[in-house]
């Protein structure tokens, strides 16, 4: 295999890569950075990169962003189409997309194809699909994988669907302009609590629901996730679905209807009037199924039976039946005894949907059921769906796959709530200062603690570190008011421990050190010195700007250091999949009471071990999308933003020295 | 990406890390800073446990602390079970470390020091089988060697007042927490995480896929 007559990967970046889930590829904090990471690989010098940045963004429709933007600020086809941006700056030969579109609403999918289509015009793209029918019209060939791997199919498009489009079909592929297969009819066996047709089982009356997200300096941004403006009722026997923009809250609102994410109004309730938030986990359980879009993050068996089995196990009403006729439906038989968690992304959310229904719950909440599935699973996926809503189960999906709209009774339209008015936090003092002078003005102080003579000259020092605290945690000159509640509680929830842990040095020295109270003081004292300087100037060190200043200040070697800091910008991400293994565990009945240690060591464990399968399934993705920026080479790369030494950085250092001063003189 | 430098022997021979030892894949880097920066999370939230609980249990007699501290070896013991390549131990933990200061834990930026110190004596389990060899008794040296260089440096920095008495017990205590859960945990932590195909990139993973292939 050769690309311009070399072998793959001689040239960095000459194979350009985008790939199915929106933000997979993404490396840098702000889009202008993003798309800059491989011209740093690259080794271009750092004032030829806002050029090419700047045609990069263009060709994709990007170029009204400021390149400040931060990367999780955009929508999933805004993400998409950076991705794409990222792989041009490195003027490509081939661009391969895989799914680029999947996971997205049919309008946001629509400006990534425009974006492929202008800005890579005259490249030679591969686009890999299970739906051809929008990029048809621009494509000039097709090539058709058999299920076997080999190729079934090679030509133009017009020549391959006029000739083998029945064929490929009813072999399960989307052939453009062949109606959608009639769902199967699954017998589910029975609900677990049976409602007459029609009756309420939740009601979830307009709700607003904030999206709170914590710095590390105690300082939080509110944003408005989802904004519904008439209630909703889930009903025994119908179907709902909620439709709208990637990014527009669908989700949220199904986890809001699970009763997983509280809203700042609203209420859900169900129909004895009781909110779904506050039921135990074992009453949850026969009322909800659910289906979230990481459908891997809801697997919590280890093979595949017992997945479908767990729910029912726990509520005492398990059917083995009724589970083996559902893996046999959705052509999971085989794979019985598989760890769930080596499927397939399409084959997990089967699973998924299959483990939600098998117990009989009155409702089942399902995240884009249809995502990754071809005409055959198709069919048995909204087959479970519609066969539930006949046993008298209600359904609400969000979804944007038109034909699993067309079936339901209700859809309802979610809107992306308007973006408010920026609210500019002004920023701290210390946030004026580098990270490396940072870890320099926490490090400094244990100095003095170790030089003090005593307890009196510590309080001496720890007086010294409460008027750094003032000025530092102050907001910078000529932002207005002076200082923030939120960074003060942030500062009194960092020193807590070590207020703890000086109480227990100074306990364990009034016990050994003959009940002395002084030097009890004293070893109290000093760890206090030690630990409180971090206290107050870890939390304001930028992650974002840890791994510029770790390599170009401290030349660390540049490739681990680019990968702490692409590690360090998804820490939000690893607390998210954390409580979504808590979500799942909570809506299949798992419950944890502190009552029971036992349940609190299980969830802890499910949860931890979910976060680690997370990460470690991020870090191979990002690997794939780094390398095809050319990170493998990119020994000798260069650095788009600098890492200045500012003349905060010389004064906080400055001052972190002065607690070592007082003691010397006290010594002296 | 097979990673094949023994001829296949027996089912349960140990796969190793592919190509050059020292060369790093982009996959490698990755691996260990996103398990850095998760176990960094566990880790905050063990420091919560730590402080109340834990502490409690420790009043009447302190060394009894070591028999706790294992927890804090684990990202170490995985790190270097997962990649199988010189450092991977020692930055694994030395993250894992940082990003538990970085949320605010009780030991501030000194936690950086004890990430060195336990990481170090988890490189070291692996170095002394020059990365040949990660099975369950490696994994419970690298355990058990994360304790020495951390006890030097709690004896000196935070328990200096603590009797010889106190403190020779407290190092035996923190072996044996390095043993149960760092060594013995990160093991079946990760062969677990290897049965989940989670590691197919990395020899564990491959040694799972061997073992269901015969």
């Amino acid at each position: 295999m050769t690309v311009d007559g070399r072998a793959p990967g001689t040239r960095p970046g000459a194979v350009g890569l985008v790939l199915q889930e929106p933000g997979s590829g993404t490396v840098a904090a702000t889009v202008a950075r993003d798309v800059a990471f491989g011209l740093e690989n690259i080794g271009l010098p750092a004032d030829t990169m806002p050029a090419h940045v700047e045609a990069a963004l263009t060709a994709v429709g990007l170029d009204h962003l400021d390149g400040d933007t931060p990367t999780g600020a955009l929508s999933g086809g805004q993400t998409q189409r950076l991705a794409l941006a990222g792989a041009l700056a490195l003027r490509p030969t081939l661009l391969l997309l895989d799914e680029p579109t999947a996971m997205l609403d049919e309008a946001s999918a629509a400006t990534v194809r425009d974006a492929v289509v202008h800005g890579a015009a005259g490249l030679t793209t591969v686009v890999v699909e299970h739906r051809i029918e929008p990029w048809l019209e621009h494509a000039d060939r097709i090539i058709v994988l058999g299920r076997d791997g080999r190729i079934s199919h090679d030509g133009t498009p017009v020549q391959v669907l006029a000739d083998h489009g029945d064929e490929l079909a009813a072999d399960g592929i989307w052939v453009p302009g062949v109606a959608a297969p009639e769902p199967l009819a699954i017998d589910l066996g029975a609900l677990a609590r049976p409602a007459g047709p029609g009756a309420g089982l939740l009601t979830c009356e307009p709700v607003r629901v904030e999206r709170r997200r914590n710095h590390l300096d105690g300082s939080s941004d509110v944003s408005t996730a989802l904004i519904t403006e008439a209630p909703l009722e889930v009903a025994a026997g119908r179907a709902t679905a909620l439709v709208g923009p990637s990014g527009g809250g669908k989700s949220t609102w199904l986890a809001t209807i699970a009763g997983l994410i509280p809203p700042s109004s609203g209420r859900v309730v169900t129909s004895d009037g009781r909110a779904v938030a506050e039921l135990p986990a074992t009453e949850v359980a026969p009322l909800l199924g659910w289906v979230p879009q990481w459908s891997s993050s809801a697997l919590l068996s280890r093979t595949v039976l017992d997945e479908v089995l767990l729910t029912g196990r726990t509520l005492g009403t398990a059917d083995e039946g009724v589970a083996r006729h559902l893996l046999d439906v959705l052509g999971l038989a085989h794979l019985e005894r598989a760890d769930p968690q080596t499927l397939s992304g399409g084959e997990q959310r089967r699973l998924a949907v299959a483990a939600a229904l098998a117990h009989g719950p009155g409702a089942v909440l399902a995240d884009e059921p249809t995502v990754g599935q071809d005409r055959g699973t198709w069919a048995a996926v909204t087959g479970l769906l519609l066969s539930h809503r006949a046993r008298g189960g209600a359904v609400v999906t969000a979804t944007h796959d038109p034909d699993l709209v067309e079936l339901v009774d209700e859809v309802r339209y979610v809107r992306t709530p308007p973006p408010q008015p920026e609210r500019a936090t002004p920023p701290a003092v210390l946030s004026a200062c580098g990270p490396l002078s940072l870890v320099a003005a926490a490090t400094i102080p244990m100095v003095a603690a170790v030089l003090s003579p005593g307890w009196r000259v510590s309080l001496v020092v720890l007086a010294l570190l409460a008027v750094g605290a003032v000025v530092g945690l102050a907001n910078r000159p000529g932002t207005g008011g002076w200082t923030l509640p939120g960074r003060w509680r942030g500062l009194a929830i960092r020193l807590l421990p070590g207020a703890v842990g000086g109480l227990s040095v100074g306990w364990s020295t009034w016990l050994l050190g003959s009940h002395d109270v002084e030097t009890a003081l004293s070893a109290a004292l000093r760890l206090l010195v030690i630990v409180v300087p971090s206290a107050i100037t870890l939390a304001f060190i930028d992650p974002d700007d840890l791994a510029d200043h770790l390599g170009q200040r401290l030349r660390l070697p540049a490739r681990p250091v680019v990968a702490l800091g692409a590690a360090l910008q998804r820490v939000q991400s690893f607390g998210a999949a954390w409580s979504e293994v808590g979500w799942a565990r909570r809506l299949r009945g798992q419950g944890v009471s502190w009552r029971q240690p036992r349940s609190v060591v299980a969830h802890l464990w499910a949860s931890t071990f979910g976060m680690l399968l997370r990460s470690l399934g991020s870090a191979a993705t990002l690997a794939v999308a780094m390398d095809a920026r050319g990170f493998a080479s990119g020994g000798r790369r260069t650095w788009a933003e600098a890492a200045p030494w500012r003349l905060a950085d010389t004064l906080v250092v400055l001052a972190s020295l002065s607690t070592v001063l007082v003691v010397v003189i006290a010594r002296l | 990406m097979t990673a094949t430098k023994t001829p296949a022997a027996s089912s349960a021979r140990t796969v190793l890390a592919t190509g050059q030892l020292m060369g790093w894949r982009t996959i490698d880097l990755l691996t260990i800073a996103f398990l850095g920066v998760a176990f960094g999370v566990a880790y905050w939230g063990y420091g919560l446990i730590y402080n109340g609980p834990i502490s409690a249990l420790g009043l009447a007699f302190q060394p009894l602390f070591g028999l706790f501290v294992g927890f804090w070896f684990i990202a170490g013991v995985v790190g270097g079970l997962v990649v199988r390549r010189p450092g991977a131990a020692l930055a694994c933990e030395l993250i894992a470390a940082i990003v538990s200061a970085l949320f605010g834990n009780q030991w501030g930026v000194t936690t950086v020091v004890s990430g060195l110190a336990q990481g170090i004596g988890a490189e070291l389990a692996f170095a002394i089988f020059a990365y040949k060899a990660f099975g369950p008794a490696v994994a419970v040296l690298a355990g058990a060697l994360s304790a020495p260089l951390e006890w030097i440096y709690e004896a000196y920095a935070y328990f200096a007042d603590w009797t010889w008495a106190w403190k020779l017990a407290y190092l035996p205590l923190m072996v044996i927490s390095g043993i149960v859960i760092a060594g013995v945990g990160g093991w079946l932590l990760t062969r677990a995480l290897a049965r989940a195909g989670a590691l197919n990139p990395f020899p564990p993973g491959q040694e799972v896929l061997e073992r269901r292939a015969v």
